[in-house]
């Protein structure tokens, strides 16, 4: 496979799994700032997801509708749903010929979507749940399309990369903003409203209720996140599922560059496998993020480097 | 024809040929389709109509248009009645293209190597000589199987008799084949079952065909030699099409910076490091395809890749050079190439030319501005263009002042008026002028030309411009079996 196709094709993945990750926490977050929650604020939230300088942020971050505007539509802000599916689809225009017609067509679907004025509308004056509600459907529909009809090769290899990286890396971000809201001072805290909402962003509430029943704590939400490998969003399972579709690339390599990858991968697994997290020591918990992040980013360029011959 | 609302509106135009009437009756290649459609009420045709471009749309067969960084989609305008052709027009059509590329490819072999008509005194070596798209670095250069145009597309016009004309032969690059196989593909959705039953040929064999020719050009003992389509990238207005074309063939797409040149063999970088290229057809025009030769600003094409070609380890489709026979000044001497080379009569005529460089033939243009077409004779796409007819004075005069400062580049040709076929547009049928371009594969088992082509429309009313940069659209052309 071409390097820039390998390329294009990863990014496609991370730009869609990037859309889906800012569209689920836009929801819960604006749910939450028309809910229970005191004094909410949607700087942090500006702060990862906007380019614009602090003092914009500070000018529309009391206004719900115009953050959102801003976060979804805004073309001038690189990191908007609108520039995420815009880029995922001319990533998908330059490889059209390795992706199914289907996945093209749901992409350019989605374009057309989010341009569509009703959709527009509805988002700055009318009910931005639904739109939002439609766009998350409309990426569903795209893991599904790529699911039944994309053949099990190299593209579907470095699709499944990008995603599973990105949502690694968002999984850590997320968790990163939420302590934030919370200075890092878990021990304290025993329910906030925060730490549920995170959960409603990752699609995680529903398995926590199941598995700690009656009982909210601080610990058995971070230890979800970071370690259940049977929660779709922790970043054990991300890390899991890269290592098997990077494996899979194994006869599609160089050896050099796949001994390179397996190593960064396997480190930052192990990593997080065998770190020791206490909510005491929120330091260490920073730290940790800060680290497992960096690594992720690490592995990102490795692939830039080794298989995308970009250096 | 009373009774039927759609047909009743529809007025023949005075000296224009109609594909579809004549004299108030229809023709017989027409009668089978028209009969299933004319009972259809408004309100049916509009719906088809608007189906067709969703169909588009969704299927994203669009162009780009950029302006202010953000990337308009564009649907290039389809019109949903076919163009038919009987059977015997298109034999007439198609042997008269066969005869038409055997004369042009010959002629390029023979002016990029021996040039044999200039010595026989047919054309003036000074023309060529002239002519921008003559690429020096193309003589005595070895094209696999002598072939240069592999892929062309002729467009042929109708005069108010129903004579067709050839007015260009497109031996460089020419687009629009994708349309031809889209603007099928949506036909059968909106008319159900109207092709089977009208026994319409298919067209779906261009890929395979073009595939089979681009194999056979491999210059390496292989069984799979690999093959590519070159493209200038993305931003390309004919990017679509690229991507189709590839994806039919099963051949992977390239833009320039995918591929590199060692040796004078090229190489393509891939996640396993580099694998060398056998054959390219590229859709990047000769002045970009290589830096080191060509322009030297280029970004689209690969540093080396002349060398390369020269050597023979890659071959590239069409040749490089071909313009110098595109070129319309050149173009006047097709019919005395037809008879030099192949000792043939021309089946297909072409319109006569006038070139402003004789200057008995600048004074008969003069005076006769208004029934002429004057054309630059490097441009195409409907540019550098002025119809005598329908110009201002001011116009006029500023083509008569290009013309007097370098009349070599201008020919003057009289105006054909253009056939006519019947539009579906604003829920009424109107006439509007068409031209065909079918499109021919030379390989080394001979020419194939797909039954069909692309029909353009001027979709204006009464314009005569059917190129899509200049508001034309299309339409499904039905050659019948």
């Amino acid at each position: 496979m071409l390097s820039r196709v390998a390329d294009s094709i990863f990014w496609m993945a991370r730009y869609m799994e990037r859309t889906n990750g800012t569209l689920r926490i836009l929801r819960t977050n604006y749910i939450s700032s028309q809910d229970e929650v005191k004094d909410f604020s949607w700087l942090p939230l500006l702060s990862t997801y906007s380019d614009v300088s602090p003092e914009e942020k500070k000018a529309i971050g009391n206004y719900s509708p115009k953050v959102l505007e801003h976060l979804l539509l805004d073309r001038t802000n690189g990191a908007s749903v609108f520039n995420n599916i815009t880029h995922a689809r001319e990533n998908a225009r330059a490889v059209q010929d390795h992706i199914t017609k289907e996945v093209w067509q749901c992409l350019n679907d989605y374009y057309h979507l989010i341009r569509n004025e009703k959709l527009q509308t509805q988002i700055i004056y009318g009910d931005p749940v639904s739109a939002v509600d439609s766009l998350i459907d409309h990426g569903m529909l795209y893991h599904g399309t790529v699911d039944i009809t994309m053949a099990r090769g190299e593209a579907f290899n470095y699709l499944n990369i990008g995603k599973f990286l990105e949502r690694g890396i968002l999984s850590a971000d997320m968790l990163h903003i939420k302590l934030t809201e919370l200075n890092y001072s878990l021990h304290q805290v025993v329910d906030v409203p925060a730490l549920r909402y995170l959960l409603y962003s990752l699609s995680g509430y529903e398995l926590y209720l199941k598995s700690h029943r009656g009982s909210f704590q601080a610990d058995y939400v971070l230890e979800q996140i970071i370690y259940n490998e049977n929660f779709p969003h922790s970043i054990s399972y991300c890390l899991k599922q890269l290592l098997r579709y990077f494996e899979r690339l194994e006869n599609e390599s160089l050896p050099e560059s796949y001994k390179q990858l397996e190593f960064l991968i396997g480190r930052t697994m192990n990593n997080v496998k065998y770190s020791n997290i206490r909510l005491s020591d929120s330091q260490g918990l920073k730290n940790f993020l800060q680290q497992t992040r960096q690594e992720l980013f690490g592995i990102a360029a490795a692939l830039n480097q080794y298989y995308f011959g970009n250096s | 024809m009373e009774g039927h609302s759609l047909l009743a509106n529809y007025h023949e135009q005075p000296r224009v040929w109609d594909e579809m009437f004549s004299n108030g009756g229809i023709r017989p290649n027409y009668q089978n389709f028209v009969s299933a459609i004319q009972n259809l009420s408004a309100e049916e045709m509009t719906h088809k109509d608007e189906l067709a471009k969703k169909l588009f749309m969704s299927q994203g067969i669009t162009f780009t248009v950029y302006s202010s960084g953000e990337g308009i989609e564009k649907i290039f305008p389809f019109d949903i009645i076919p163009r038919i052709l009987e059977a015997a027009e298109w034999q007439h059509i198609e042997a008269g293209i066969k005869q038409r590329l055997k004369a042009l490819n010959i002629f390029l072999k023979d002016i990029y190597n021996q040039q044999f008509i200039i010595k026989d005194g047919l054309i003036p070596a000074k023309l060529i000589y002239s002519c921008s798209n003559f690429v020096r670095q193309m003589v005595n250069v070895n094209v696999p199987f002598d072939i240069y145009t592999h892929i062309s597309g002729i467009d042929l016009i109708r005069d108010f008799d129903g004579t067709y004309y050839v007015l260009e032969d497109n031996l460089r690059t020419p687009s629009g084949v994708s349309y031809m196989l889209e603007n099928r593909s949506i036909t059968y959705r909106i008319f159900p079952d109207l092709l089977p039953k009208n026994n319409v040929r298919s067209v779906k064999d261009y890929p395979d065909l073009l595939l089979k020719n681009l194999v056979s050009l491999a210059n390496r003992q292989k069984s799979d030699p690999t093959v590519v389509l070159l493209t200038p990238g993305i931003y390309n207005s004919a990017y679509f099409e690229h991507t189709t074309l590839a994806r039919l063939m099963g051949i992977e797409l390239v833009e320039g910076s995918d591929l590199v040149v060692d040796n004078h063999r090229v190489y393509m970088k891939t996640t396993t490091g580099l694998k060398q290229v056998d054959v390219i057809y590229r859709r990047v025009d000769d002045d970009f395809i290589d830096p080191l030769v060509f322009r030297p600003d280029s970004m689209l094409g690969v540093p080396g890749i002349y060398g390369a070609y020269r050597t023979g380890h890659v071959a590239i489709v069409n040749a490089m050079g071909n313009g110098v026979a595109d070129d319309k000044a050149v173009y006047s001497y097709v019919p005395a190439m037809i008879r030099y080379y192949l000792n043939e009569e021309p089946i297909l005529k072409n319109v006569p030319t006038y070139q402003l460089g004789e200057p008995e033939n600048k004074k008969h243009v003069f005076e006769n501005m208004d029934k002429m077409v004057i054309k630059k004779t490097n441009e195409s796409g409907g540019y550098g263009m002025l119809i005598g007819s329908a110009a201002t004075e001011k116009q006029i005069d500023e083509f008569k002042k290009a013309i007097e400062e370098d009349p070599r580049s201008f020919i003057a040709q009289p105006i054909i008026s253009l056939s006519s076929a019947p539009c579906y547009i604003n829920g009424v049928l109107q006439p509007r002028r068409v031209d065909l371009r079918p499109y021919a594969l030379y390989g080394p088992d001979g020419i194939d030309i797909v039954p069909g082509g692309l029909t353009r429309v001027a979709l204006k009313e009464g314009s005569l411009v059917v190129n899509s940069s200049q508001g034309g659209g299309s339409k499904d052309t039905w050659v019948l079996g």
